[in-house]
């Protein structure tokens, strides 16, 4: 697995608006926001492992999640690996429905704990996603035998999960992308 | 000249296409006559606001506003913060009681000014500790539906900073709907005298909806296809997310704008999806609201 970094939103809101709310509201806020966090992706090597830290983040309106979620894997989502860590059921509604806008998907971990695919994903590739996930790493063969599938379904879930960016390749084997 | 525009009797969404009617017409200084008024729902109060700014705007000089005479719906009027905003934009006549601007319970938001993303933030700030106790205590929602309350409110409130052109102004009550639903609801109002969403669209949408661009297609783009007037893709997302809240939560969500409005009708209700040809009035009014869970 390449470098992890972790950015906190709420630190990134108050460093570049100083604002001390937690309140991820309004697209001038998320755009600001946004532009905060990439400052942060400089110096990061390509395809490393950024986690945003949405733990302190109260509200997320569907406009910020457009700024901060959708345009971040728009624009740098094919330079680095993207995870949401914190999420509430609230900010997964809002960040949904930007992701199926942009026919995008994420891996978010919830404030509980679960790790999730977010946004719109074959159920094969979800069910993929779920076994990578559960076994650390695996091959397509592997992949196909443990779900009684044909090499080329499981092949098909692979590709849909790598060029979303969900799992990373190593050495022939597939790895889900969290923190 | 002065021209008498008279403020329904019980002044809210349901009458307020007789009040827009009473506007139409050109020409003399505007009364609006509200001695009589004796209930308006936060929707015909920031409607109201919204008639006086446009009524100033066109007409180079203020509107007249008569208060009601009923003291407790004068009183009422001035807590939900109503004269505070609309001292700037009508000559008032009558009493205006000294009562300030509300902490009760039933004010989850005074009538509050949003002219651009700060004023979003702080009505998100404002609304948060005040719209969970209701929501989850009084209402018997989820917990989770407070924080979607929090962002309807602030997409509605951005349509202002975005679209409108000019102020606009919101306002969250909370009440009960004794005849209309025998349960207790939250209401949010939004309503600017902007260019409203015909315009708004114009430039992106006129030209593929042909001769059928009117108020009404204007607003079923926005609302069902997510039109906005950016070219940029994740643009006009917003009012799919109220929707979305607003159907999880068995709300109902009305958007008027010009001579059209529509609505998204929940179980409970039987307005009309879409009406066109209605009175025409400035801007955009938004209005959203969610009931109490079914036994509270």
């Amino acid at each position: 697995m390449t470098a992890m970094r972790r950015i906190d939103l709420t630190a990134v809101l108050e460093r570049t608006l100083s604002k001390l709310s937690g309140d991820l509201v309004t697209r001038s806020t998320g755009k600001a926001v946004r532009g905060g966090v990439v400052e942060q992706l400089a110096g990061l090597e390509r395809e490393a492992v950024v986690e945003i830290d949405f733990t302190t983040v109260r509200i997320l309106d569907i406009s910020c999640a457009d700024e901060i979620v959708g345009k971040l894997l728009i624009e740098h989502g094919t330079a680095k690996y993207f995870v949401l860590h914190g999420v509430s059921v609230a900010h997964c509604d809002s960040i949904v429905q930007v992701l199926e806008r942009h026919r995008l998907a994420v891996v978010a971990r919830t404030r509980d704990g679960r790790v999730q695919v977010l946004g719109p994903l074959a159920e094969t590739a979800r069910t993929a996603f779920r076994v990578i996930f559960d076994s650390g790493s695996t091959d397509r063969e592997q992949l196909a035998r443990k779900l009684s599938w044909p090499i080329d379904t499981a092949q098909q879930a692979l590709d849909e999960l790598t060029s979303q960016r969900l799992v990373q390749l190593s050495a022939n084997r597939y790895v889900a992308v969290t923190a | 000249m002065t021209r008498v525009v008279e403020v329904p009797g019980q002044f809210d969404d349901r009458t307020f296409d007789q009040f827009a009617k009473d506007m139409e017409g050109n020409g003399g200084r505007l009364l609006f006559d509200a001695h009589a008024t004796h209930w308006a729902s936060p929707y015909g109060l920031v409607g109201l606001l919204a008639a006086g700014q446009h009524a100033a705007e066109q007409g180079g000089q203020r509107p007249l506003l008569t208060v009601p005479t009923d003291r407790d719906v004068a009183q009422y009027w001035a807590r939900s913060g109503f004269f505070e905003q609309a001292a700037e934009w009508f000559e008032l006549h009558g009493k205006v009681p000294r009562v300030p601007t509300s902490q009760a319970s039933d004010v989850l938001l005074p009538i509050t000014p949003v002219r651009g993303s700060d004023d979003v933030h702080q009505v998100v700030e404002m609304i948060q500790d005040r719209s969970a106790a209701i929501l989850s205590g009084e209402l018997g929602l989820d917990v989770t539906a407070t924080m979607g309350f929090a962002m309807a409110l602030s997409e509605a409130c951005q349509n202002i900073v975005e679209h409108a052109g000019t102020s606009g102004w919101v306002a969250v009550q909370a009440y009960h709907w004794k005849r209309r639903l025998g349960r207790k609801v939250v209401v949010i109002a939004v309503a600017d005298a902007g260019v409203g969403f015909r315009r708004t669209l114009e430039a992106t949408q006129a030209a593929s909806f042909g001769d059928r661009w009117n108020d009404g297609t204007a607003l079923e783009a926005a609302l069902f296809q997510g039109a906005s007037r950016f070219r940029d893709p994740g643009r006009g997302q917003g009012l799919a997310g109220i929707t979305r809240y607003a159907n999880r939560w068995e709300g109902k969500v009305s958007l008027r704008s010009g001579t059209a409005r529509i609505t998204i009708v929940p179980s409970w209700d039987e307005d009309d999806p879409l009406i066109d040809g209605l009175p025409n009035f400035p801007g955009s009014q938004v209005l959203i609201i969610i009931p109490a869970a079914q036994g509270q």
